[in-house]
């Protein structure tokens, strides 16, 4: 340990000393600065403005004036998903999924209005966040850091002096890794301190915060071992770059990319449109709302009449209208969680086909474990909609049962027709304000922990592979020298 | 310092000079390496530039082969200057440098064709053949990959390169340095054999013994200009090997 | 003549014969083919690059059934609304129209935009800024790391090969000891490197473009924007040609080389294009499309709280040719619902054209960065052949407001007018596919 040790000083001194290395390690934490600053400023401005555009719908919901209830049925409301705590450090789908969500009678809508809509193509190339810094530049500037440690020591003849002073390839290998690995926790050090700061406004995220922090260490870790281990397996210090560099490209560019090709074609997902166009002629099946003698509306009057001990519509104590229109919301509602859930379930099996390939590379996993920790991945959005439907339909049946209760039936059918019947469909202003707001909830940071296990496993199981391969590559250097 | 002695024999006869150094000055990076040095190799002679490590041997080849650019001096192979003819030049000079390195992945017979038609010359098969078998290199191994080729193989290939480009120049780098007794003197015999047909040839080397053994004339280079010139003497005994030694000695204390 | 005719005069150059500039390639083509790790490189890069290519016209090809699939249900979604509809007003109200932008013949190569904004949205003829921004109910990490198409393997994956061919073009020979032997020949001048990094410049070239010709043939692309496909892939391959090259020829090592090189790499393809983005949208801020969406409802719903008349006659001052027939006698009136639904597009048309114009200049900016990050600008360039930029997905939404220009002046005359509407008007509705 101890000859480690000084393998590890002489190797960051002379990295201190490279002005190639210095100038690297420098415009490295600088980006990872500015990208800290800046995502965590972007996400404090979308964070007050997200809430106030939550309330700012509320508000006029609260003051809408007296208004016949199928009126508000149509006026309806929207839904803000805001930004998770940990977003400043890892936004993950945010950008590519819409933030507004308009809730309505009758229909589901998706969310509008994301940022991948609304910026350049430039995007696509990655936001400089401190996640993106952290996977995928670091790994890079460890390569170009650590591509010569060993291999250099072995052209040079270096090694074969280290070991005429009692040092043995384990040592060697222990302590460019040390070396290595001081270096990322430099690399990381800008990244770290957004992410103290986005966690310490919200003491309950700390676990949640740590977890990151435990992804984005092992990452680092098995780059770091990897390195060490292809620097020592490789001839020159060429060959140790040119491998490393198609290492870093596999598995950061390509194999993502590999993953979602496969995810896309293995689960396929249907188009919005279609979905929508097929859930409407499911509607029709069931029943027509325009139809006077459509079997399954002629059914519920038959029954709704029935439970009242009525001859006539006309005659109930409520109004009909409002029980059918609450009738077909059940009926659409219960369509639309049916359909929505066929859609994430496609979405969350194209996630466990992607995430299969976190055995394939470390990439891939830390992303699932930074993601889903930070409550910014597909989970958080599908949520968002689920909670944002289970609210709707809330909402809408409240509405419906003031239609039922408070509107009569007689100024009901006459409202388009007759102005002053017209004016006593509308229900007093002051009920608006009892109906509840949406208001998002998060998963837990303990869920959000037990779902970002697998991942956090995933990265462990490479960190512990990469030290047989190190190990392994020792003992190949101890003959070798 | 000796004076030089002029082969005023020689400037008189026939044969021309094909390598004139005059007044060379020249530097490696801020170095002064090459001071003023003089020398001439004519048709048909062999002449071997001794010097002790960094004295400016390799420096003047260089200078020769245009690869770099003297501070002052003038410099002519076969009457042109490396400078201002520098590929009219290259195309009368053949070169071996002190360590032949050739594609690995190429055959010698490969390899020799690669260089000749970067030269611009055409050679037939039966030509190659003729070269190759010229430097006794077995015509199955001409056919190998040159990465399997022992240092010997490997110079002999060049030599074939050399013997095929028919440059009236060779300027050679310490080519007998790694060489084993059996392989040194089998270059020899090549060399003289060029030297039967009227190539100049300028040698640096180390090898004081295989200088006096096959060189016309030797010169010391030390401090940048030649500080010696030997003569060959007519008969077995050609050089006053005491003598060299001395030179070699008090240039080099 | 044998190897032993040595024996010009000196001071005569030997006879020779000059390989033109074609022999100086061929001859380096040769040499070059002979080395397996170079050659399985580039191999390795058409691979990728045909798959790239499959890829894309696979997905391409999906785009196209989804798009098919979604006029067949619409055909039988129109005849069950002809079914009940009664008038021309509940046949607007109730129809949601199809539109689609059909990937163009080059999508294949570069599937851009498209897997973050629709390419097929259903709009009413009623107040479109409510309904222009939805988006596709596509998974979001999927979009994440990016598409797997040959836009990626040409400004990804083909410099770093290229690297790999040329950072020891120079250092290779002098490390290996073969410098002074090769530059001691004649002939081993500027020609020599060019055409040495110009073979490799080509196999490369042919790795991207030969998958490419083939998918652009498959797709039926015209003849045009092919040949603009292969100048961005020229344009692509030259431009990091001529770095390494320049960096390969200033005789570091090439560890050094490489590194320098990969580091060029890394900052033109990685850092710049993020900085850039974070740059752009500081730049250019655009009003808030949740802000767009929420004036526009309430425009419209509040015209149920507003006197009819004082809707009727705001319509007609900006749609004059209406008003004769703009009087209604009942609460309820589809003119006055449709006139209310324009209204309320026309209340937010300024901000609609702000948000959009804000989206236009950052695309803009961002082309003006693809002139420092010439990489990114070829990428773009690609992009704007396939159509899958943000300015395409700005196209469609023009093509969409001009299709609802279309319905709106189908419907109009029927509300307006009080013209009874049948089964034989609501088949002769406007179709997207006449919208150019």
């Amino acid at each position: 340990m101890r000859r480690a040790l000084v393998v590890a000083g002489g190797e960051l001194r002379l990295l201190l000393r490279s002005r190639l290395a210095a100038i690297g390690l420098g415009a490295l934490l600088a980006l990872s600065a500015v990208a800290a600053w800046t995502s965590s400023a972007h996400v404090a401005r979308e964070h007050a403005t997200r809430a106030a555009h939550q309330a700012a719908v509320d508000r006029l919901f609260d003051d809408q004036p007296a208004r016949h209830p199928h009126r508000v049925v149509h006026y309806g409301t929207y839904a803000h998903r805001p930004l998770g705590p940990l977003a400043a450090f890892d936004p993950g789908v945010d950008p590519y999924t819409g933030t507004t969500l308009y809730l309505e009678g009758h229909r589901q809508n998706v969310a509008a209005f994301g940022a991948a809509r609304e910026s350049s193509g430039l995007l696509r190339f990655g936001q400089l966040t401190p996640a993106f810094v952290l996977q995928t530049l670091a790994p890079l500037l460890l390569v170009f850091l650590g591509y010569a440690s060993v291999a250099r020591e072995r052209e040079s003849g270096g090694l074969r002096q280290l070991y005429s002073h009692g040092a043995r390839a384990v040592d060697v290998l222990a302590g460019k890794a040390l070396a290595l690995g001081a270096v990322a926790l430099a690399v990381a050090l800008p990244a770290g301190i957004a992410l103290v700061a986005a966690a310490a406004s919200v003491p309950a995220e700390v676990p949640a915060a740590l977890a990151v922090a435990a992804g984005h260490l092992l990452y680092l870790a098995a780059w770091v071992l990897a390195i060490a281990a292809i620097s020592a397996f490789a001839g020159t210090a060429r060959t140790a770059l040119v491998a490393l560099v198609a290492a870093w490209t596999v598995a950061v560019v390509v194999l993502p990319r590999v993953a979602a090709e496969y995810a896309l074609r293995a689960e396929p997902l249907p188009s919005r449109v279609e979905t929508d166009l097929r859930l409407q002629a499911e509607l029709r099946e069931l029943g027509d709302s325009h139809d006077a003698n459509d079997p399954f509306f002629a059914e519920f009057r038959r029954r709704t009449l029935e439970r009242y001990g009525v001859e006539r519509i006309e005659d109930l104590p409520v109004n009909f209208r409002g029980l059918v229109s609450a009738e077909g919301e059940t009926l659409t509602s219960r369509l639309f969680v049916e359909y929505a859930e066929r859609l994430a379930a496609i979405q969350r099996a194209q996630r466990a086909r992607v995430d299969a390939f976190a055995w394939a590379t470390p990439a891939l996993a830390v992303r699932r474990a930074s993601m889903t920790a930070a409550g910014s991945d597909l989970e958080n959005h599908l949520r968002f909609l689920a909670q944002a439907e289970a609210y709707r339909y809330d909402l809408i049946q409240r509405l419906n049962r003031l239609h039922a209760d408070g509107v009569a039936y007689a100024d009901d059918v006459q409202r388009s027709r007759d102005a002053a019947a017209e004016r006593r469909t509308r229900v007093v202003a002051s009920h608006w304000q009892q109906l509840p707001d949406f208001r998002f909830e998060p998963a837990s940071p303990r869920e959000r922990l037990a779902a970002a296990r697998p991942a956090l496993l995933a990265l462990g199981g490479w960190v512990a592979a990469l030290i047989g391969v190190l190990a392994l590559a020792a003992r190949r250097l101890e003959r070798t020298a | 310092m000796r004076a030089l002695e002029a082969p005023a024999a020689a400037a008189a006869a026939a044969p021309a000079i094909a390598i004139a150094i005059d007044g060379l000055e020249a530097d490696r990076g801020d170095r002064p390496v090459l001071r003023g040095l003089k020398l001439s190799v004519a048709a048909g002679e062999v002449y071997a530039l001794l010097g002790a490590n960094g004295a400016g041997k390799s420096t003047t080849l260089a200078a020769l082969l245009g690869f770099l650019a003297p501070r002052a001096g003038s410099l002519a192979v076969c009457g042109r200057s490396p400078q201002a003819e520098l590929n009219a030049v290259r195309r009368i000079v053949a070169y071996l440098p002190e360590n032949v390195a050739l594609y690995e992945h190429l055959s010698a017979v490969e390899n020799v064709r690669y260089f000749l038609d970067l030269a611009g010359e055409r050679r037939g098969a039966d030509e190659i053949d003729a070269a190759l078998a010229e430097v006794r290199l077995a015509a199955d191994a001409a056919r190998q990959r040159v990465g399997t080729y022992s240092k010997g193989m490997r110079q002999k290939t060049a030599i074939a390169l050399a013997l095929l480009r028919r440059a009236p120049v060779l300027l050679l780098d310490e080519p007998t340095t790694g060489l084993d007794p059996g392989a040194t003197r089998e270059f020899h015999r090549l060399l003289d054999a060029l030297r039967g047909r009227g190539v100049a040839i300028l040698m640096v080397t180390h090898d004081l013994l295989g200088a006096a053994e096959l060189a016309d004339r030797i010169g010391l280079l030390a401090g940048g200009r030649l500080t010696h010139e030997w003569c060959a003497a007519p008969g077995p005994a050609r050089f006053d090997l005491a003598a060299l030694h001395r030179g070699f000695a008090e240039s080099t204390a | 003549m044998t190897a032993s005719g040595m024996t010009e005069a000196a001071g005569v150059a030997p006879p020779r014969h000059r390989p033109g500039a074609l022999g100086d390639w061929r001859r380096e083509a040769a040499l070059w083919l002979r080395s397996t790790s170079a050659v399985a490189s580039v191999a390795l890069l058409a691979a990728l690059a045909t798959v790239a290519v499959a890829l894309g016209l696979g997905e391409v090809a999906r785009q196209h059934a989804a798009i098919e699939r979604v006029l067949d249900l619409q055909a039988s979604e129109e005849a069950a609304i002809a079914g009940f509809a009664e008038d021309a007003g509940s046949a607007a109200y109730y129809t949601a129209h199809a539109t689609w932008d059909s990937p163009s013949p080059l999508a294949f190569a570069a599937l851009g935009q498209r897997d973050a904004a629709p390419w097929v949205l259903r709009v009413r003829a009623l107040a479109l800024e409510g309904q222009l921004y939805e988006s596709d109910a596509q998974n979001p990490e999927l979009a994440l790391p990016g598409r797997f198409d040959l836009a990626f393997v040409l400004v990804y994956l083909a410099p770093l090969v290229l690297v790999a061919l040329l950072h020891d073009l120079k250092s290779a020979e002098r490390e290996a000891g073969r410098l002074g032997l090769l530059l001691s020949m004649p002939g081993a001048t500027r020609r020599l490197w060019v055409a040495r990094a110009g073979v490799r410049a080509i196999a490369v070239l042919l790795a991207l473009a030969v998958p490419f010709g083939f998918g652009a043939a498959l797709a039926g692309a015209g003849l045009l924007e092919t040949l603009g496909g292969l100048g961005v892939m020229v344009g692509t391959v030259a431009f990091w040609t001529l770095l390494a090259v320049l960096i390969a020829l200033r005789g570091r090592r090439s560890a050094v080389n490489a590194a320098i090189l990969c580091a060029a790499w890394f900052a033109l393809v990685l850092v710049g294009p993020a900085a850039g983005h974070l740059a752009v949208n500081a730049a250019v801020p655009i009003p808030s499309g949740a802000e767009l969406a929420r004036e526009n409802r309430e425009a419209v719903h509040g015209a149920w709280d507003r006197p009819r008349a004082e809707t009727m006659a705001r319509f007609v001052s900006s749609h004059p040719e209406w008003a004769p027939y703009a009087a209604i006698d009942r609460p309820f009136h589809w003119k006055w619902y449709f006139a209310f639904q324009q209204l309320g597009d026309e209340h937010v048309a300024e901000r609609s054209r702000a948000y959009r114009d804000g989206i236009e200049r950052r695309e803009r900016l961002a082309g003006a960065i693809g002139w420092v990050l010439p990489p990114i600008g070829l990428q773009r360039a690609l992009h704007r052949l396939a159509r899958t930029d943000v300015a395409a997905q700005l196209e469609y939404q023009e093509r969409i407001r001009a299709f609802h220009a279309e319905l709106r002046a189908f419907y109009w005359p029927y509300v307006f007018r009080e013209q009874p509407f049948g089964p034989a008007d609501f088949a002769r509705t406007p179709r997207f596919a006449s919208v150019r």
